[in-house]
């Protein structure tokens, strides 16, 4: 191998910059605007704030061409949006605009508009982490982070994280296999599986404290807790534009709240 | 220079006797120092201690001396052991970082924490891979890979460190006879081209057999033998250690014992 | 003519993925016998074992356990009659005491009072922990533990036992522990299956060897059979290679040799007559 093929940046696989609208943004701006989207639908009252925000984001998701992949997020929502509608409209306190009497429920108009606002705010806040979760890969975020100046540990923790789940997963499968080929049920009755919880969950948690104690051995061997900052792999496209736009959704976001909180938005819907 | 251990006395916190006592041994660049015995003799523990990580990192307590290249292990940096000798354990997978994309960015990411240069990181990587024959492994999830490719991608992390010293602690256990092999003939390669210092414990004596120069037996925290690889593999007292002797001094004993004459007794000890 | 303990026919098994980790096995495991399973890591030696005990169920072909199909039966009902020690015995152990651990699979089973606990007994003393009994497992080393999943499903009794990588980490004492159980085992009359790595272990111990790769069986046999040099390019393509006895016997022109016992006594016979061979 002649010394001019030799490589000198990583390989094309090696954290790939991603491209297309919205994709295509520094990983930091990408976060910046889903925090202050999902600060905004939370804080600016009534219909205004997660309106405007669910405005924004179904703009940045046909951009990014997300579509259907936003469903299974919307799913998740479900359980929480249709309790708080459940509990808005028939028990909001002190409302007396009654809808329609069914026997003892007396759901109200004011329960209603107040039950669909918060389950307005709530689709935001999904739809937020959303956007970022399906835009922006773990490891792009964590290495412009580093690139920024995040603590080491942070980003490990986070990196780690990510990646520990399916780990955990397959050493669950590996467990319970063991378990059940002693006779353990768990496909009998449901009081017999509760009785399997600890030779579960046992050496699950055994198992990865004994392994954290050399996981961390092994870490400190090839000097994760070295000084300075690590080398970046790779740098992620920014600009005077985009900066530009983290600072005004940055002091946007800001200024909503502090007038929100002084009750300085009391005229918008 | 090497790495050596003299007169060292260590205790794991919190526990009353030694867990290994007045050890003295040396790794000399360019050789293979095998370490054998029976489980629990204490092996683990002097990887350990030979590495830095006892008492430095894992506390205990340590008399004697032991130093990298001159550097006493008490009172040294973790990074700064790190940059001298490496460690590699038993279990693949508990080693690999967990935060690694790809098996590129797992190699990596040792020199990354040295913040070295952008072009030394990417060239020592692509050399550790290629020093192991990963190379077409760099893409794939360090996750999902097998136990023997996992142990290979776990030696190559440790190799982009560039260590002068090497500490395997049973490499190959968990591979098969394949594995075993790549794992033998890369560790060899790497004291010939790079002239680094191994020690490696193994229970594979037919494979210690073939790479090691120099070999000692540990039993109960001492010492109880040591020589070169052939002559403390040969002896008759590894039984009562604990240890398994190689394929051909085992086969040679039996015939020995059982009445067998030369010139067969020869030719069935030596290895074909 | 008994049934085979475990019968499997064509069997075919694809993991979610999509990978064919098996692809048409056959294999009948008759009572009493004992067979080791060999084969390059991913050729299906683990899988395969799987189907036993219905952990896995076939994607196509049949699985047939005590003369039954596995169907739909219950992993914990077909445990009754096959019994699996896997390879890493931090995944299987939970109890805070040797003695809650072992006693798990038979409890399990319906045992109680005094034959659950001399099932248990039995099982430690088999696997030399007796005197361990109300020790933390973690405080065990890491091959007494390994004995210590062995035991836990030995005290199960069940008429098979599958022994997955039993000597992948032990020393030699622990090994020649584990050779010691597999003799008791089969002096029992318990049918021993064992998937190993080490081809001198396995030449001693086993009755029968089955070579596997890329999910197919390529040989079966005793291990005089399977050893022999007219065999070892079929090795050599699962990258096996046989034990040192049966290539020093061959060399020597002694015949097939797998065990050093046998070479040995080949050997002996030859004594008189000289090397054959040029060593």
């Amino acid at each position: 191998m002649q010394p001019s093929d030799a490589r000198r940046t990583p390989p094309d696989f090696v954290q790939p910059i991603p491209t297309g609208p919205y994709r295509g943004l520094n990983p930091t701006t990408k976060l910046v605007i889903a925090v202050a989207e999902a600060l905004v639908a939370f804080t600016v009252r009534g219909w205004t704030g997660p309106l405007a925000v669910l405005l924004v984001l179904a703009t940045t998701a046909v951009a990014a061409r997300l579509g259907r992949r936003l469903v299974p997020f919307v799913i998740a929502t479900v359980p929480l949006t249709a309790s708080i509608l459940l509990v808005n409209t028939f028990l909001f306190p002190g409302a007396t605009d009654v809808i329609l009497r069914i026997g003892p429920f007396t759901p109200t108009w004011s329960g209603l508009e107040a039950a669909l606002q918060a389950t307005l705010r709530v689709m935001a806040f999904a739809m937020s982490v959303a956007v970022l979760v399906l835009t922006t890969r773990p490891d792009e975020l964590v290495a412009d982070l580093e690139r920024r100046g995040a603590p080491r540990g942070v980003t490990f923790v986070i990196g780690a994280t990510v990646r520990t789940i399916p780990r955990v997963v397959q050493r669950a499968g590996e467990i319970t296999d063991a378990q059940r080929a002693r006779g353990l049920d768990t496909q009998g009755r449901l009081w017999r599986r509760v009785r399997g919880v600890l030779p579960l969950a046992a050496p699950l948690i055994f198992g990865s404290l004994n392994e954290v104690e050399e996981l961390t051995m092994a870490l400190e061997a090839r000097a994760f807790s070295a000084a300075g900052r690590r080398t970046t792999l790779r740098v992620f496209p920014d600009g005077t534009g985009q900066r530009q736009l983290r600072w005004a959704a940055a002091l946007l976001t800001a200024a909503l709240i502090v007038l929100s909180i002084a009750g300085r938005l009391a005229f918008l819907p | 220079m090497s790495l050596i251990l003299r007169d060292a006395t260590y205790r794991y916190a919190g526990v009353g006797h030694p867990a290994l006592t007045d050890i003295s041994l040396e790794i000399v660049p360019g050789s293979v120092l095998a370490v054998v015995g029976a489980n629990e003799a204490g092996k683990s523990t002097l990887c350990l201690l030979a590495a830095g990580l006892a008492p430095t990192t894992i506390g205990g307590e340590l008399r004697g001396t032991v130093e990298i290249d001159g550097l006493a292990t008490i009172g040294a940096r973790p990074p700064e052991l790190a940059q001298r000798c490496g460690i590699l354990f038993q279990n693949a997978e508990t080693q690999l970082s967990g935060t690694a994309a790809t098996v590129w960015e797992e190699v990596a990411f040792g020199p990354r924490n040295l913040s070295l240069p952008l072009d030394e990181v990417v060239e020592r990587t692509e050399a550790a891979l290629s020093a192991l024959g990963v190379e077409e492994l760099a893409p794939r999830d360090p996750g999902r890979l097998s136990g023997g490719q996992a142990q290979l991608v776990a030696l190559a992390a440790v190799l982009a460190m560039r260590p002068a010293y090497l500490v395997l602690d049973e490499p190959t256990s968990q591979l098969d006879p394949q594995g075993t092999q790549l794992v033998g003939s890369a560790l060899q390669r790497l004291t010939q081209e790079s002239g680094a210092g191994l020690l490696v414990v193994e229970h594979k004596t037919d494979l210690l057999a073939s790479i090691a120069e120099e070999c000692v037996v540990l039993a109960d925290g001492k010492i109880v033998a040591r020589g070169s690889a052939g002559d403390v593999l040969a002896d008759p007292r590894l039984d009562e250690w604990g240890v398994e002797p190689p394929s051909t001094a085992r086969i040679e004993r039996a015939a020995r014992s059982a009445g067998v004459q030369e010139p067969m007794l020869s030719a069935l000890a030596t290895r074909p | 003519m008994t049934d085979p303990l475990v019968e499997v026919r064509d069997l075919v098994f694809v993991y979610p993925g999509g990978v064919r980790a098996l692809d048409g096995v056959d294999l009948q495991v008759q009572p009493g016998e004992k067979l080791a399973i060999i084969g390059q890591n991913g050729s299906g030696k683990s899988t395969l074992v799987r189907h036993f005990v219905g952990l896995l169920r076939a994607t196509s072909g049949e699985v047939r356990v005590g003369g039954q199909p596995v169907g739909r039966r219950h992993v914990a009902e077909l445990a009754r009659t096959v019994g699996i020690a896997f390879q890493n015995p931090d995944r299987q152990i939970f109890a805070a005491r040797v003695r809650d651990e072992v006693e798990f699979g038979p409890r399990n089973l319906g045992l109680r009072g005094a034959e659950l606990q001399g099932r248990a007994a039995a099982a430690l003393s088999a696997a030399g922990l007796e005197q361990r009994l109300d020790a933390n497992p973690y405080d065990l080393g890491y091959s007494q533990r390994k004995l210590l999943g062995l035991a836990s499903v030995l005290a199960m009794g069940t008429p098979l036992m599958v022994l997955d990588e039993p000597t992948t980490g032990q020393d030699a004492r622990g090994v020649k522990r584990v050779e010691g159980l597999i003799d008791e085992l089969a002096a029992r009359g318990t049918t021993v299956v064992v998937i190993s790595h080490d081809m001198r272990f396995v030449a001693e111990t086993a009755a029968r060897v089955v070579v596997m790769r890329a999910g197919r069986i390529v040989d079966d046999g005793p291990p005089e059979s399977v050893f022999a040099e007219a065999h070892w390019p079929l090795l050599a393509s699962t990258y096996l290679e046989p034990p040192l006895a049966a290539r020093a016997g061959a060399r020597l022109g002694l015949g097939s040799t797998p065990t050093d016992a046998a070479l040995v006594a080949r050997a002996l016979e030859a004594g008189p007559r000289g090397v054959s061979r040029p060593g």
